[in-house]
């Protein structure tokens, strides 16, 4: 591999309100333990960006006034999110970005942030927020996080999920399902960061990204994960 | 008035009792004097003399609150304080309660640290005379909300009382300034005082405006010396010198705020400045505690800015120190631990010390560590991970114990045994 991986922060300044930053820390540290040489380049509002020169895309969440600013922005690149999306460019949408990477967020003061309908889903703010420690079954093993949020996202049918909610709220507290996958888009409600403890999904994420590079399933070398395996648990048994 | 002397009898019975039985519990009088009499509050702030100062902030309440308090007893005045660590309504009204004498309260003045979401009721409660905002940061989310809601919290309290000392550098708190006028002094650091403590915000790219206007208390100078620093500050014409035994520029800017709001009394800081040099650090405010022959320096980490103040502290320590971290995620400390990937962790790979990671989510901490290239050891157990920290350490050494609010109390009852918090907190 010649060009640096690429990890793209979008909206690092405004959507990044609990931790998301470790996501991308995960990310870096574990390609490198490897031997992958990383660049990490932050797209704020305004700033040109081709998503297709990024290997994996990573945003998280935000205050309602935050979403507000970059709603717009988000707006204007949902054309080149979208084919990027299509292209397998993988994507991480933490909290208030996952909501906007579905098709709507209504606030709890009734008015409407459109977002860009990657996932077929809408969120509807408002009623109790959902805080707590949460473990999600995924087909990456089970993923544990930390969620806190008011926004409720109902998937539409054949909108897949990220994962089945074991303990804690997820979506929206009445489906069962946590997050969206679409292609190599995943959506999350999980802060704790998420991705730090639970490698299997970080690891996922950059073998994903490594096969749209070369073609080929990577050989990723294996990592001593106990630091990461005993935060996990610690964080899954914890009210 | 029948009701709050009511209030204030029974008050008292409910501590009485509980010292009796042995608990240390402080909200309990507070708690029967709100039940009895829902005004107490009003009604006994509005009889002190002298008014009342609240230090409310995301960082600094305790430090500045205790500062303003030492320089004003220290010219005679009579203070109150609510120096147990109490700092919501049911805090405030025990303290109040507790210093009624002869049917008033026995105080010319009172000081109160100020939760930044309660003093949005308790502000307009207590219409204080002087109003100090520290800073205005990014706390624990599931338990404040998003620091836009704590803003405007801090807006009413501000909107409800007579000076406003505020905190220039500090964009959110510089918002709270707009169209206040006299009604509002500004304290801040000249530039090379501002890198050294940049606004959490500021880290995440976010240039916003401070304020822009004529500081009333310009911070020249925060030079560590010896476990504490010496600190030069100027208000208005008069150039105060103090040395103070609590270190970090963070200290240095709770002094200049704390100035500020003396003089905003009538004092002279130059002469009030004087009780500062003998202020010891409150608990878990970078104190300094004895044990098993070596000293701990502990320091209260709870949240993004605070602990890169406290990494700040660390980077500025020469010489290698064994450093344990110790995060708890009970209610008080926040549950989600999701803030120290916020922290600048990475920041001390380069330095000499050694780190231990504790508390309950003592495998987090480390995890952190592993992604910043520290390698740490972990001990959730409070009393073998002080063993380890100090045995890792010569004799008369100085180790580093940086616990999150509930690792603090929990470790407090290890190193300072059989003291009742009261004892320690003031």
């Amino acid at each position: 591999m010649t060009a640096p991986f690429v990890v793209a922060h979008l909206y690092r300044r405004r959507m990044n309100i609990y931790g998301d930053t470790g996501n991308v820390t995960a990310l870096c540290r574990r390609l490198e333990w490897r031997g992958v040489a990383v660049r990490v380049v932050s797209i704020d509002e305004g700033d040109r960006f081709e998503f297709e020169e990024a290997d994996i895309v990573v945003a998280g969440g935000g205050e309602d006034s935050s979403q507000l600013a970059i709603a717009d922005d988000l707006v204007s690149r949902s054309e080149a999110v979208h084919r990027a999306v299509r292209a397998g460019v993988v994507f991480l949408t933490v909290c208030g970005t996952y909501q906007l990477f579905g098709r709507r967020f209504v606030t709890t003061d009734g008015s409407e942030i459109p977002g860009i309908a990657v996932f077929a889903a809408d969120t509807i703010g408002g009623g109790r927020r959902m805080i707590g420690n949460v473990v999600v079954d995924s087909p990456w093993g089970s993923l544990v996080g930390f969620e806190n949020h008011s926004g409720r996202t109902r998937l539409d049918p054949g909108q897949a999920s990220l994962g089945r909610v074991r303990r804690g709220f997820g979506n929206d507290d009445t489906s069962g399902f946590e997050g969206a996958v679409v292609g190599n888009c995943f959506g999350t409600y999980l802060h704790g960061s998420v991705l730090p403890k639970n490698p299997g999904f970080a690891d996922e994420l950059i073998r994903r990204a490594l096969r749209r590079r070369t073609g080929t399933d990577p050989d990723l070398a294996p990592l001593d994960d106990a630091v990461e395996e005993r935060a996990a648990a610690v964080a899954a048994s914890r009210p | 008035m029948l009701r709050t002397r009511a209030a204030v009898a029974v008050a008292r019975l409910a501590r009485f009792a509980s010292r009796v039985m042995g608990r240390g519990g402080t909200a309990l009088p507070g708690l029967v004097a709100l039940r009895i009499d829902p005004s107490v509050i009003e009604t006994l702030a509005a009889s002190l003399p002298e008014g009342v100062i609240v230090v409310t902030g995301t960082n600094g309440k305790t430090t500045t609150s205790k500062m303003i308090a030492t320089m004003l007893t220290g010219s005679g005045r009579t203070v109150l304080a609510n120096r147990t660590g109490s700092n919501l309504a049911r805090g405030v009204a025990a303290a109040l309660v507790g210093a009624v004498r002869g049917g008033r309260v026995a105080a010319d003045i009172a000081v109160f640290e100020i939760d930044e979401a309660a003093v949005r009721q308790l502000g307009p409660r207590l219409h204080p005379r002087v109003i100090v905002v520290t800073n205005l940061a990014r706390d624990q989310l599931d338990r404040y909300g998003e620091l836009e809601t704590t803003a405007r919290h801090v807006a009413a309290a501000v909107a409800a009382s007579g000076i406003a000392v505020l905190a220039a550098d500090d964009p959110i708190v510089a918002r709270l300034g707009e169209g206040r006028g006299e009604g509002a002094v500004w304290f801040g650091g000249e530039p090379a005082i501002r890198a050294a403590m940049p606004h959490d915000r500021a880290l995440y790219g976010h240039v916003e405006p401070r304020f822009g206007g004529r500081l009333d208390a310009l911070l020249r100078e925060a030079t560590p010396q010896g476990d504490g620093q010496v600190v030069r500050v100027d208000i208005g014409s008069r150039e105060v010198a103090v040395r103070l035994q609590v270190p970090g520029v963070y200290n240095a800017y709770n002094a200049a705020a704390a100035l500020l709001a003396v003089a905003q009394l009538g004092i002279d800081p130059v002469a009030a400045a004087v009780h500062l040099a003998d202020m010891p650090a409150a608990f878990g405010r970078g104190q300094i505690v004895p044990y098993r022959d070596r000293r701990v320096r502990v320091v209260l980490v709870k949240n993004p800015a605070g602990f890169n103040q406290a990494i700040a502290l660390l980077r500025a320590e020469a010489e290698p120190c064994p450093v344990l971290v110790a995060i708890n995620d009970h209610h008080a400390d926040g549950r989600d631990v999701s803030w120290l990937w916020d922290s600048a962790v990475e920041t001390l790979a380069d330095t000499p010390h050694r780190f231990g990671a504790g508390g309950i989510r003592a495998a987090d901490m480390a995890l952190r560590f592993k992604y910043a290239g520290i390698q740490a050891w972990v001990e959730p157990d409070e009393r073998r991970a002080l063993d380890r920290l100090v045995d890792d350490a010569p004799s008369g050494a100085t180790v580093y114990l940086i616990p999150t609010y509930t690792a603090l109390l929990s470790y407090l009852e290890i190193l300072l045994p059989g003291k009742r918090p009261e004892e320690v907190w003031s």
